[in-house]
């Protein structure tokens, strides 16, 4: 899925993000400020202690130990308020940077082509959307303050252990670029070996789903041992990576800490030496084996918050990838300056829409295809022509709509619409008058009104009640506890199929549209429900510019022009009794189809 | 009446555990020793500059354990120590390697510990749901299934391998530091341990009075991911309608809404984290000053007082770990009981002395009667008819008659209600038969048919215990796919399914056929499954079919007259009741159900 190319992108992207960054950058600058006083603040308690062994206990006196304990708390506190104020502006800064990044991908999908929906799938475009977002909000907020806190604290530290004393400070400092190597060297194996346990863990997953998804057919074949057999086969991989994955990091981590006892033991020989010789007093000794202990736990933090920010590079990259991508059917500047953008339109200036299309010479591609579909296709319909558009599933059916719905532009050759080419008006001025029903209706969570009000927010009672009754759906409605202010569940789960279809036909009818395009349902439902659904076909394309996209035969026998698509192209075109006599390709398919009308008809008899 | 497996949640969790309980315990026993160094070192450190540095003649050693001091008088006594202190820093990185290696072996047996456990509830849940009746799959969600098996398996493997056995180790760690700080002073300990309550009871508070606004932020979230994901999934009712500056709307208030839920949410958290850190800091101070009090009154010594400054601080993170660890645990009580659901359901079972009878036998239906718990209208009603050994059967009906459903009865995906008359192979009801038996021997060719996510030839050849690929290809060869196979690229070795080729539905028939005639099965059973195919390819594989069936019984259900015609006898459903049942011939004559059919079908095309 994922062929995007690696785009290599400075300091992990951050000078592509500044304008994202720009709103927030006194919060930011505040927030590394803080950050840098509350490390301050941590190398400098070992200092007290320090005092306190020098000057109390060294001295066997408690004089000014009162100040001391005020001069403390005080330090205390102040740290405390740091914290909470650099906390509290890191998660304003994360969370504010991920609502406008959201924001700007949102948007720019509103105005993106099909081209890209149709190359990129639901799940992948709404990760674009929801996560990769929210990684890079987590990316320059607490992460970069990661790095502040812990960088600042390990030169706090040094600097601190070489005013102390600088031969015993080197003796430690030495240690910090081996931690550091150390640290990178794994980090990067265990990258890899991450890269591997979410692949398998993948895989994983998608055996849970054949496995419940393929139930009938495990049962009727009696393979589930073979199924369980090569699930177990996944799980045993599983193992023996993340136990594989584990060597490694318990090595690495071990690894780190007995550095930073070594140093400990090295402090307390060389340091042990100068104290006995009075070169050191005992404070000054165990300030260093504090910070000799506390020192390449943040050399480890920096290196593993780096390695983080490098994998967020991708999600920063396909981030931009995403607002890179430009429209290929965007209106021209000449357009917009007219009838207004997606967002802004100036309906004032749009012309009515009578419905006469007129396909000329047109040929296409899809931008993501290597072989014509349509070549110098001519197509004349007329104000209130039927057009059924019929073929196997996976044929290749909706070409043409997407052309008329202008989803996708003509790669030559142009479609008019009341005789001026389409790309002189704007899209939105088309999209107002096309009426689109689809084969999987998709409704809105929300209220029946919301979602039947969707295409004509200004709709009146009356209007929304007469558009029910002519698809008779009114009755769906008002079996409802609540009528048109039923809800219908996420993505209308409260309806079924075959009510979604017809409340879809209302909303459809509602907007009053002037070119009318229907999908019709393959899945099965129960026979009523079919008999009203075509039905509703006949009335609402009565009178209107229609294409239907056909999966039962018998709904468009009386269509003005049918086109046949095989392979995604369209192969005959006629009446159905032209193409019946044809004994083509439409012949074939209708027989097939036949069979199955001809029992229910007797049947029903 | 029904037996339940899983009483409650520990007799689950204990199952589960079986196996890798014991490396938990080895891994908690190994913690213990890695606790326990640690712990050690600053006693060392105290020795040390008690014994050899600090000068000041020690007054007491007795906070030091004996173990220390005979390694001490060992390593040479305290004089010689003290002139020769890179003996103590090399006691030091002894003890710090073996640390380590602890360490490493803790981290390694842990994950093989967790690992094994989530292995085995992966295992143990597929296997459960491979062998669950049919009937469960249609009445649980796909997805709420998968759910249940991945993210709370994930939560429960959390639970045990981090949650469970932080709680041991930080208990273990607080037992064994506490051991050694009372060693050192019991007024100074008590002093630092009147916070670990205040502590643990602070964050438990928190943690609890948080998680409902994180809950909160959860929906939040799950509503602002929705809006996204319906504005996707209805890119083109969104396009059609022209309403991409309504969407937009939507989602940025949608987006504003939970961001500021957050951002409260990160206010309290911040003011959490800043309190704790306020506490944690006092208790640092408080043992500081009043150590430096002991230290200096004499009750205690320099290194016993650095030693429990160390112990104190080495105290802090883990206290606070262990309120969120105590206040996280209770959620994955919630993903137990939804495992336990799932293991709870009862398994499809044989009868006790199942019978494996020859199935190459008459097959009875007597007064067959069904009816579907989900309300479906499809039902059966007081069916009966004899399918004669090594015949051709065929099987018509209009939609929702009830073929399919007589099918899956005979193979045992629904079993019949006690009253609802009887299925016999020769004189065994079907329910006395070993159920593997009856369906290896029962050949099924589903309406929809199924591939699994692997080659073709994988595909073809799932029921066969070891591949060969001659009979893979014979069956292929008979389906007439033998030749589509080789126009593929890689020929059988083709991956289908998600990452591979998808196929048409007229393929996929093809396939399950293939699949079907591998096992060369004396019953037969074609589900509507030539449908998708052309009339041509049809006849060609009938013809095959009948060449090849040898002794088999075959049943075909088929819309198609010119496909039921050649079968030795055909049933009529009506609406879940026999309508007529005889030879074309004798039907023909009959002048009913079938008749008409006949007629439209013939003329009509």
């Amino acid at each position: 899925m994922n062929t995007e190319k690696n785009i290599k992108l400075k300091l992990f992207g951050i000078p592509k993000l500044y304008p994202f960054i720009k709103p927030y950058l006194p919060k930011i600058v505040v927030m590394v400020i803080l950050g840098i006083l509350s490390s301050l603040v941590d190398s400098i308690y070992p200092i007290f202690n320090r005092y306190a062994l020098n000057n109390f206990v060294g001295k066997g006196t408690l004089n000014g130990l009162s100040v001391f304990v005020i001069l403390y708390l005080v330090i205390l506190l102040l740290q405390v308020i740091d914290n909470y104020a650099a906390c509290y502006m890191c998660g304003q800064v994360e969370m504010s940077m991920d609502r406008d990044l959201r924001n700007a991908s949102f948007n720019h999908l509103q105005e993106l082509s099909f081209a890209y929906f149709n190359q990129n799938n639901v799940g992948y475009i709404h990760a674009r959307v929801m996560s990769d977002t929210g990684k890079i909000g987590v990316m320059v907020s607490w992460r970069m303050m990661d790095i502040i806190w812990n960088g600042s604290y390990i030169v706090f530290v040094l600097l601190m252990m070489l005013i102390l004393n600088i031969k015993l400070a080197l003796f430690v400092i030495v240690l910090v670029p081996i931690a550091a190597i150390l640290t990178t060297y794994f980090q990067k194996k265990l990258v890899v070996l991450n890269r591997k346990i979410r692949e398998i863990n993948s895989k994983i997953t998608s055996n849970f789903n054949e496995g419940i998804t393929g139930a009938k057919a495990i049962k009727t074949l009696v393979v589930e041992d073979k199924i369980q057999g090569d699930f177990e086969k996944n799980t045993t991989k599983m193992y023996k990576t993340s136990v594989h994955a584990t060597h490694y990091s318990a090595f690495f981590t071990s690894a780190i800490t007995l550095m930073s006892s070594i140093a400990l033991a090295v402090v307390l020989w060389r340091g042990g030496n100068m104290k006995q010789e009075g070169i050191i007093e005992i404070g000054t000794l165990s300030v260093f084996l504090s910070y000799a202990l506390g020192l390449l736990e943040p050399v480890q933090n920096v290196i593993v918050t780096i390695s983080e920010l490098i994998s967020v590079q991708v999600n920063v990259e396909r981030f931009f990838k995403l607002l890179g991508t430009e429209s290929d059917v965007a209106d021209t500047p000449e357009v917009i300056e007219k009838y207004g953008d997606t967002f802004n339109p100036k309906k004032e200036n749009w012309e009515p829409l009578h419905g006469d299309i007129k396909f000329e010479d047109v040929s296409f591609m899809y931008p993501d295809g290597d072989e014509y579909v349509l070549e110098h296709f001519n197509l004349d319909v007329p104000q209130g022509t039927n057009v059924a558009i019929v073929g196997e599933t996976g044929a290749g059916k909706s070409t043409l709509v997407n052309l008329v719905c202008r989803f996708f532009k003509p790669t030559a050759g142009k479609i008019l619409i009341d005789g001026r080419d389409a790309a002189d008006r704007s899209q939105l001025w088309l999209h107002s008058n096309i009426g689109y029903v689809l084969q999987t209706p998709h409704l809105f969570s929300g209220t029946v009104r919301d979602n039947l009000k969707y295409g004509k927010p200004d709709a009146t009672e009356e209007e929304i009640w007469s558009a029910l009754k002519l698809v008779s759906a009114d009755g769906i409605v008002k079996r409802m506890e609540k009528g048109l202010d039923s809800d219908v569940g996420e993505d209308g789960d409260m309806l079924s199929t075959g009510e979604k279809q017809l409340l879809s036909f209302a909303r459809a009818i509602l907007a009053d549209p002037k070119i009318l395009v229907l999908d019709e349902a393959t899945a099965s439902i129960d026979t009523v429900t079919e008999k009203a659904i075509q039905d509703a076909i006949i009335t609402v394309t009565k009178g209107r510019t229609s294409f239907v996209i056909a999966h039962r035969l018998s709904t468009i026998v009386d269509a003005d022009i049918i086109l046949v698509v095989q392979d995604g192209k369209i192969i005959e075109r006629g009446t159905h009794k032209q193409l019946m006599e044809a004994k083509g390709y439409y012949h074939e398919l209708f027989t097939r189809q036949f069979a199955e009308m001809s029992i229910n008809t007797a049947v029903g008899e | 009446m029904k037996k339940t497996r899983f009483k409650n949640k520990s007799s689950i969790v204990l199952y589960f555990l079986k196996g890798s309980a014991i490396f938990f315990i080895l891994a908690i026993l190994v913690s213990f020793c890695v606790t326990f160094l640690e712990l050690i070192g600053p006693k060392i450190v105290q020795y040390t500059i008690d014994n050899c540095i600090s000068g000041a003649a020690a007054t007491n050693s007795g906070s030091v354990p004996d173990y220390i001091l005979f390694l001490m008088e060992r390593l040479g006594g305290k004089e010689y120590l003290g002139t020769h202190l890179y003996l103590v820093a090399l006691l030091v990185a002894v003890i710090a390697i073996l640390t380590a290696i602890f360490r490493y072996l803790f981290r390694v047996i842990n994950s093989i510990a967790a690992e094994k456990l989530i292995k085995r509830m992966r295992d143990k849940l597929f296997e459960h749901i491979m062998h669950l009746p049919f009937t469960w799959h249609g009445e649980n969600h796909t997805g709420d299934i998968i759910q249940r098996c991945t993210s709370d398996v994930d939560t429960i493997k959390m639970f045990i391998s981090e949650q469970l056995l932080s709680l041991f180790r930080i208990i273990i760690r607080i037992a064994v530091a506490m051991h050694f700080m009372i060693r050192i002073n019991g007024e100074l300990t008590i002093a630092s341990a009147v916070f670990i309550p205040i502590i643990v009871l602070y964050s438990c508070f928190f943690h609890n009075r948080i998680s409902t606004g994180f809950e909160k932020a959860d929906n939040e979230e799950g509503r602002l991911s929705a809006t996204a994901q319906e504005n996707l999934t209805g890119v083109r009712v969104v396009r059609a309608f022209g309403r991409e500056a309504y969407e937009r709307e939507r989602f940025e208030n949608q987006n504003y809404e939970y961001t500021n839920l957050w951002i409260s949410l990160m206010k309290t958290l911040a003011a959490f984290w800043a309190s704790n850190d306020f506490i944690s800091g006092f208790q640092v101070m408080l043992i500081t000053v009043l150590g430096a009090v002991y230290c200096v009154n004499g009750v205690i010594t320099v290194g016993e007082y650095i030693a429990f400054v160390f112990y104190n601080s080495m105290l802090t993170w883990p206290v606070r770990a262990l309120g969120r660890i105590i206040s996280e645990m209770s959620k994955a009580g919630v993903s137990i009981d939804r495992l336990r659901y799932i293991m709870n359901s009862e398994v499809e079972e044989d009868v006790a002395d199942a019978k494996e009878p020859p199935m190459d036998q008459d097959i009875t239906f007597e007064n067959v009667s069904f009816v579907y718990d989900n309300g479906s209208e499809e039902v059966l009603d007081n069916v009966s008819f004899k399918i004669k050994a090594g015949t051709t059967f065929g099987i018509l009906g209009g939609t929702g008659s009830g073929k399919s459903t007589l099918m899956y009865l005979m193979d045992r995906l629904y079993d019949l209600p006690e009253d609802g008359g009887r299925i016999l192979i020769g004189d065994t009801d079907i329910k006395e038969i070993n159920r593997s038996h009856l369906r290896e021997n029962v050949g099924f060719v589903l309406q929809e048919p199924f591939l699994f996510s692997r080659t073709l030839s994988e595909n073809i050849g799932i029921t066969q215990k070891e591949k060969n690929e001659k009979e893979i290809r014979e069956a292929a060869k008979i389906a007439a796919l033998d030749e589509t196979i080789e126009s593929f690229g890689q020929g059988y070795e083709t991956y289908v399914g998600e990452r591979g080729v998808t196929l048409s539905g007229g393929q996929k028939q093809r396939t399950a056929i293939a699949q079907m005639l591998v096992s060369n099965p004396p019953i037969m059973v074609f589900d509507d499954s030539l449908s998708a195919v052309d009339t041509q390819t049809d006849a060609k594989i009938r013809k095959a079919l009948s060449e090849n069936k040898g002794n088999s019984t075959v049943i075909i259900i088929s819309h198609r007259i010119t496909t039921l015609m050649q079968a030795d006898n055909i049933l009529v459903l009506d609406h879940g009741k026999t309508s007529e049942i005889g030879s074309h011939e004798e039907l023909l004559n009959n002048n009913g159900i079938y008749k008409r059919i006949f007629d439209i079908q013939m003329q009509g095309t």
